[in-house]
């Protein structure tokens, strides 16, 4: 008897403990709403940038503000992994490769009926929010595109004026490849190009740009297949083969290294002729730790045209958001002209909304404002992380010297088009 | 009446045997119950749910789809996987002997020498990779390895030694994160090494070396038969290791350049994380599992034998 009793005790016990009404007794304050935000790190010390600005909206609106800054090498996995478990942001930051897949789902909501008018002519890059039949983004990172750098006094030491053409290019880079100290190898490069990242980022600046100079796209109008195999396509990844194997102008590190490792080991110490990356790795990356580096910037190069690439990534509303007007509301906070204007005097970018002062680097202002049509984001279409994922492995063959450029092409067209008619 | 008394006593205290009897005979149920409980949820039910989702279109959030054997069909166009695959076993049977031997080897060599500051130091300096995170390990060996300026390749060209593209030469790679492999895991299947030869009773040598028998006979007649439990534990552990690694390769290549280094586990990841396609993932983690399967039930198989003829 004393057992069963003892027993309906501690459960009557364990039950009164563990209740939610008890557990709002002993942390009775008052509980407010909490909106999560994932973003990843645009710059250095992200967190104490946003703070204060998510603080205002946090003080105007009685709401708890929880910003996690997610490291761009498992990014989307963690949406996923997030989303999956209801674990995921109110707010997300996503690129033009991550949507499909997200929206697919209906992880991401459809801003339509949120923006007003005035909205529409307020945000610079709102048109490229707009996407399978939808409006699924603000964007809050644009206009800093993939550039060439180059070596002003290798330049000169070679008697060459900036490139503007594949062949200038060509002549250019074969000029530089030297070996200086007379040692018997090399030791200067026409093109600290890397070819060496895991995942498939570095299409970025190693394919996509090139792609559309060469008059080519990732896919056709309809996005229900692919063209990048085409006579333009096979152009641009014989040009890039033929850097390394017709005119050996790459380092012999060039499979082993991403294009950020090439432009600290190889372009930074003044050790090749050009390289490619961001722009806003300028002030970043070469300013900060090679400033005596004597070097330019070009935006792109031209052969049937000019293009490179530029990413606009966006804020999106999730659809796990419980207070989706709360959550929009920090939004529109964020990309406030005023919440920017402060955002990008610590991360000097372009305005993101009219009426912010430009406050980026400003050896690219003219060309950014000049020359808007040159950069552009990815289109949007069906399949982006593995056609692309599959497209850099198949380069990555090409250029280690397994495949030729139209069997490399071709495999990943094939793979592409399967899944597209999925 | 007193009879009655009794026959009434003798009935209860029958019961109370029964009762006693059932709840004896039901204690190890009791006491097990929770752990088995544990494990058929987390380890025996998943196996079941991979099964069935892998028959599904499945995305992690929408509802599953069933789509029949279209996901095992697939496996035969996936030429990621065909890749994966073959990389995987080379790994397993790259990896597994090397590790086996070396920290035999080691094992061996540090008990013959006793306890002195050397065999300490080596002990150590063998089992920090074992405690070192593998993320961790795989970005100091980016940094090792990767590029003109790596400390390696610094010191090959001052040997005036050609220096290999380590990470980004697709007919090495793989053999390069298999060394690294062996350099973390030799030290974990040396302390069992280790164990396993202090476990065997001086006599036996002694007794050999009385009758003349050299280092090398001793090491081979004795020593290494009464080493293989611990060899067969060593072996089925590094294959099953080997076969699901997955953390090095993610940290350090990717699986490229290409797929020259691309392994089950990691193909299994990107299906499922990367490329939201978790039934094709789980088809792939499937056949995985039978792998598994199969060095496990032969392992068993193995250490039943052993067990019989060794003690």
């Amino acid at each position: 008897m004393k057992k069963i009793l003892a027993l309906i005790l501690s459960v009557i016990l364990l039950t009164a403990v563990t209740s939610t009404e008890t557990m709002a007794f002993w942390g009775k304050k008052e509980k407010k709403e909490k909106l999560v935000v994932w973003l990843p790190p645009i710059g250095e010390n992200d967190k104490v940038v946003w703070e204060p600005i998510m603080k205002e909206y946090e003080e105007a609106n009685n709401v708890e503000v929880e910003l996690e800054i997610i490291p761009w090498e498992n990014y989307s996995e963690k949406y996923a992994a997030g989303i999956a478990s209801g674990q995921g942001p109110d707010i997300g930051y996503m690129y033009a490769e991550m949507f499909p897949q997200f929206i697919e789902m209906g992880a991401v909501e459809d801003l339509t009926p949120y923006l007003t008018k005035e909205d529409y002519d307020k945000y610079i890059y709102i048109k490229h929010g707009e996407m399978m039949g939808g409006m699924y983004g603000l964007g809050i990172e644009a206009a800093n595109p993939a550039v060439i750098y180059y070596n002003k006094d290798i330049l000169a030491s070679i008697g060459e004026d900036v490139p503007v053409t594949w062949e200038d290019f060509i002549r250019c880079s074969v000029k530089a490849t030297q070996d200086i100290d007379k040692d018997g190898k090399k030791d200067q490069w026409g093109f600290s190009q890397g070819w060496g990242a895991p995942y498939f980022g570095d299409l970025n600046w190693n394919w996509y740009g090139f792609l559309w100079q060469a008059g080519g796209d990732i896919f056709n109008d309809d996005l229900k297949t692919v063209k990048f195999n085409d006579k333009a396509g096979v152009k641009t990844a014989e040009f890039l083969k033929d850097l390394k194997f017709k005119y050996d102008v790459l380092p012999p590190y060039y499979m082993a290294q991403t294009n950020k490792e090439m432009l600290q080991t190889t372009f930074g110490p003044g050790k090749s002729l050009f390289s490619i990356y961001l722009s806003s790795a300028a002030g970043e990356i070469l300013d900060k730790s090679f400033p005596d580096l004597n070097y330019g910037i070009i935006l792109s190069l031209e052969e049937e045209g000019k293009g490179t690439f530029a990413s606009v990534d966006q804020l999106v509303l999730m659809s796990g958001a419980k207070d989706k007007q709360l959550a929009f509301g920090l939004i529109e906070h964020m990309l406030s002209t005023e919440s920017m204007t402060k955002f990008h005097k610590h991360h000097p970018r372009a305005p993101i909304a009219k009426g912010e002062p430009y406050q980026g680097d400003p050896r690219l202002q003219k060309m950014i404002e000049t020359e808007e049509g040159v950069y552009r984001p990815l289109v949007v279409g069906p399949h982006g992380v593995e056609i692309y994922e599959y497209l850099w492995k198949q380069l990555q063959m090409m250029m280690a010297g397994e495949k030729t450029a139209k069997e490399s092409l071709d495999e990943a067209a094939e793979y592409s088009n399967r899944l597209l008619a999925k | 009446m007193q009879n009655t008394e009794i026959l009434l006593i003798k009935e209860k205290s029958k019961k109370r045997f029964c009762i006693k009897r059932l709840v004896g005979k039901g204690k190890p149920y009791i006491f097990i119950g929770p752990l088995s409980l544990l494990l058929f949820t987390f380890y025996v039910i998943p196996i079941f749910l991979s099964i069935y989702f892998s028959f599904t279109d499945y995305n992690i959030i929408k509802k599953p789809e069933f789509i029949g054997v279209s996901n095992y069909s697939d496996l035969l166009l996936d030429k990621t996987f065909k890749a994966s695959l073959r990389n995987t076993f080379l790994f397993t049977l790259g990896v597994v002997p090397a590790q086996t031997i070396f920290s035999l080897v080691m094992a061996s060599w540090l008990v013959s020498r006793g306890k002195s500051r050397l065999t300490e130091f080596v002990k150590g300096a063998m089992f920090i990779p074992v405690i070192s995170s593998m993320v961790l390990v795989s970005i100091v060996w980016r940094i090792l390895l990767n590029g003109e300026g790596s400390p390696l390749n610094l010191i090959l060209n001052v040997l005036n030694i050609t220096q290999p593209n380590w990470l980004g030469d697709s007919s090495i790679v793989l053999f390069v994160l298999m060394g690294i492999t062996v350099w973390k895991n030799t030290g974990y299947f040396m302390i069992l090494y280790i164990a396993g030869l202090m476990e065997i009773p001086k006599n036996y040598t002694e007794a050999a070396k009385v009758d003349g028998a050299g280092r090398w006979n001793v090491f081979y007649y004795i020593t290494l038969p009464l080493l293989k439990p611990t060899t067969i534990m060593v072996v089925f552990l590094g294959m099953v290791w080997s076969l699901q690694t997955f953390d090095l390769i993610y940290t350090l290549t990717g699986g490229g350049p290409g797929n020259s280094s691309m392994t089950l586990v990691l193909h299994i990841y990107n299906n499922a994380f990367k490329n939201l396609n978790a039934g094709y993932a789980m088809t792939v983690a499937n056949i995985l599992l039978l792998f598994s399967s199969i060095a496990a039930i032969v392992q068993k198989s193995f250490l039943k034998k052993e067990k019989s003829e060794v003690y």
